[in-house]
């Protein structure tokens, strides 16, 4: 058996097989994966680096696809200025997410806590129909909406929009919220409750830490929903309480569509999004999986 | 300092019943172990006692207080979880601190006590970690110290060393037992291993189906079971259960071997109960009875023999140099001493004239 020379490369169908299984296999498909990965990844990106690069390109360069041009920061003045006024409308739609979430996360804490911890009659019922709402398509609810905005004086108020954005976030909240609070386990509570706590304590101090992760990755999602809701805030303002997504239609003028003040609006909008997604990546992923896991 | 007295609790989900109408009444200072098998209703017991678990009916007294409508927080106990309930978001030190600071300890007195009881359960050295690095043995002790480190009126554990390897559960035992003495706290403590009940108890309540069977020391529940349920639950090896009559005196296998004399009045069925320990092995033709060996084990401390006795199996305890084989025969003798006589249709013990 010293025999030096190279075996015949015949392999039988067996072997061939063989080839295919294990290792070889499961390197192939990881290869398969990746390329994959990085082609979803590319398809995602590309609109955004366009975009990304038309914020700096002047009007006439946006129609040439070229990678080399002189940058100018001049289109993130001019979205700011008359008669764009883009800064009226970051504001707006800063206020409408931050009071959104900062009312939406704690009452949604609250019922999660309710849900997750006491029977109540009719608890499905109830957890199915706050969900259901939500497969409502929202033209279908836009002119009630909007009678009743009316007739209240809510028409074109940054509260009436807090007021529709909180109706559409809760849902998804309360769902998020109380599968995190169903992952903490009871044991850990009744402990607290024993050792000497009213069940405002436990909340305080067991149930909301331990959920926390699940409370960052709730305010995150009801933030971004906020932040680019735009039908209900299409229809419901049309001067003062106009938010960015709206403001964007600003861009479609007689002489066509700016791509250089769009884009550089589109980048203010979705600044924030890489920032938070950034700041809190650590939770995020780390209260995604929990919910997930539980 | 106080004692627990419940009264006629019954705890109902529905139809199915978890503690059926049970008095128990628990001294101060006394350790009661509630023992039975899984399910019995151990852990309602507890939780009811803790707060946790309303009862359907009846009353719970801990002290001069009739703490049904107190809530948990106010009951003044401590309780150990099965799963031990630590509070994974905080340091150890901070689990043990936490039922001083949250019933408003002054700051300063807060960290002598807790260093106190992290060295009473050797945890000093992980005070700055969280429970997740920590081994199972750990956690335990833990949870052990954040119960010690109030001097609560009762200390109520469930199945704290359920968990633990067989090793380490046998050193915690002691710990526990030593710790108890040392601090003398009405305790009630929850297990269905019959070793850590017979070790660590001054009184063992025994459950099966939420009825207590028999309540006594250790001694009692052992030596004088109650029913045939205790005197199998009891003991390792469980104590032997032979089916048989009584004629004339004379107990007689169902196979008819004349046994053993026990007196009373004749009996066309009867259960006679004896321990592995208390039947002696001899050569063949020199005890009671000859036996073929069905099997021979040797645990070391002693020797196991598992011998055929007409229809059934029975277990008996050797001298730990005899060596037997399979199929051998040896006479086994019973100690009068200690034989138990049992109804078969209800369990009960019956009592030996004389005996
Ligand atoms: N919340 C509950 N709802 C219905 N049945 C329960 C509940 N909690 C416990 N039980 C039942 O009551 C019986 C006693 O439970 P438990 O006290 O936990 O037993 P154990 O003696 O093992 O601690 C079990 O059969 C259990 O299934
Ligand atoms: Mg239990």
């Amino acid at each position: 058996m010293t025999d030096q020379t190279t075996p015949e490369i015949e392999l039988s169908e067996a072997q061939a097989s063989e080839f295919w299984t294990g290792k070889r296999k499961q390197r192939f498909w990881r290869s398969i994966q990746a390329i994959l990965i990085v082609l979803a990844a590319f398809v995602m990106l590309v609109p955004i680096i366009w975009i990304f690069l038309a914020s700096f390109k002047s009007h006439v360069e946006v129609y040439q696809l070229r990678l080399f041009f002189t940058p100018t920061l001049e289109n993130y003045g001019t979205v700011f200025e008359e008669p764009y006024n883009l800064g009226a409308k970051l504001y707006n739609s800063t206020i409408v997410a931050f009071v959104t979430v900062a009312f939406a996360i704690p009452i949604a804490t609250m019922a999660a806590y309710s849900f997750s911890r006491f029977r109540l009659k009719f608890e499905t019922t109830i957890l199915v129909v706050i969900l259901a709402t939500q497969f409502v398509p929202a033209v279908v609810i836009i002119l009630p909406f909007f009678i009743m905005f009316r007739d209240l004086g809510l028409l074109d108020t940054r509260i009436g929009l807090i007021m529709v954005n909180l109706a559409i976030v809760m849902p998804f909240a309360i769902w998020m919220i109380k599968g995190f609070i169903d992952g903490i386990p009871m044991d850990t509570e009744e402990a607290a409750m024993v050792d000497g706590s009213s069940r405002l304590q436990v909340i305080k101090n067991i149930v909301l830490p331990m959920a926390a992760p699940g409370l960052v990755t709730a305010s995150i999602f009801c933030f971004i929903l906020a932040w680019n809701e735009f039908l209900f805030a299409l229809f419901l303002t049309n001067r003062d309480a106009v938010t960015l997504p709206i403001g964007l239609a600003l861009f479609r003028g007689e002489e066509g569509d700016l791509w250089n003040l769009l884009s550089a609006a589109g980048i203010i909008i979705m600044a924030p999004m890489f920032v938070l997604a950034l700041a809190i990546r650590k939770y995020f992923v780390q209260g995604m999986t929990m919910g997930a896991v539980r | 300092m106080a004692e627990i007295r419940l009264k006629n609790l019954t705890k109902r989900w529905g139809d199915f019943i978890g503690v059926d109408d049970q008095s128990l009444d628990i001294h101060d200072e006394e350790f009661l172990v509630l023992l039975g098998p899984s399910g019995c209703g151990k852990t309602t017991t507890m939780r009811m006692i803790a707060g946790l678990e309303d009862p359907t009916a009846g009353e719970i007294w801990i002290g001069d207080r009739m703490v049904n409508d107190d809530l948990p927080k106010d009951r003044d106990v401590a309780m150990v979880f099965q799963n031990y309930g630590l509070y994974p978001h905080m340091t150890i030190y901070d689990n043990i601190a936490y039922p001083l600071k949250v019933r408003g300890t002054p700051k300063a007195d807060i960290k002598p006590r807790v260093e106190r009881a992290a060295e009473q359960v050797e945890l000093t050295e992980f005070l700055h970690r969280k429970p997740k690095a920590l081994s199972g043995g750990q956690r335990q002790r833990v949870a052990l110290a954040r119960a010690i480190v109030r001097t609560p009126k009762v200390f109520l554990m469930d199945e704290p060393l359920s968990n633990l390897d067989a090793k380490l559960r046998v050193t915690m035992r002691a710990e526990l037992k030593h710790l108890s003495r040392a601090l003398q706290i009405t305790t009630v403590y929850v297990t269905h291993d019959q070793i850590e009940a017979m070790t660590l108890a001054d009184r063992v309540a025994v459950m099966r189906h939420g009825i207590i069977q028999q309540l006594g020391t250790p001694d009692d529940i052992y030596n004088d079971p109650a029913n045939m349920f205790v005197a199998g639950f009891i003991g390792s090896p469980a104590m032997n259960l032979i089916n048989g009559s009584v004629q004339s005196g004379m107990f007689i296998t169902t196979g008819g071997t004349k046994l053993v004399g026990i007196g009373g009045p004749d009996r066309e069925s009867a259960i006679l109960g004896v321990r592995a320990d208390d039947m002696s092995v001899h050569d063949a033709g020199e005890g009671d009875i000859d036996v073929t060996i069905y099997a021979f084990e040797n645990t070391g401390e002693s020797t196991l023999l598992t011998v055929q006795w007409g229809k059934q199996r029975v277990i008996a305890r050797g001298d730990r140099h005899l060596r037997k084989e399979q199929d051998d025969v040896v006479g086994i003798k019973l100690n009068p001493d200690h034989l138990y006589l049992f109804d078969p249709e209800s369990g009960d013990r019956i009592r030996m004239g004389g005996a």
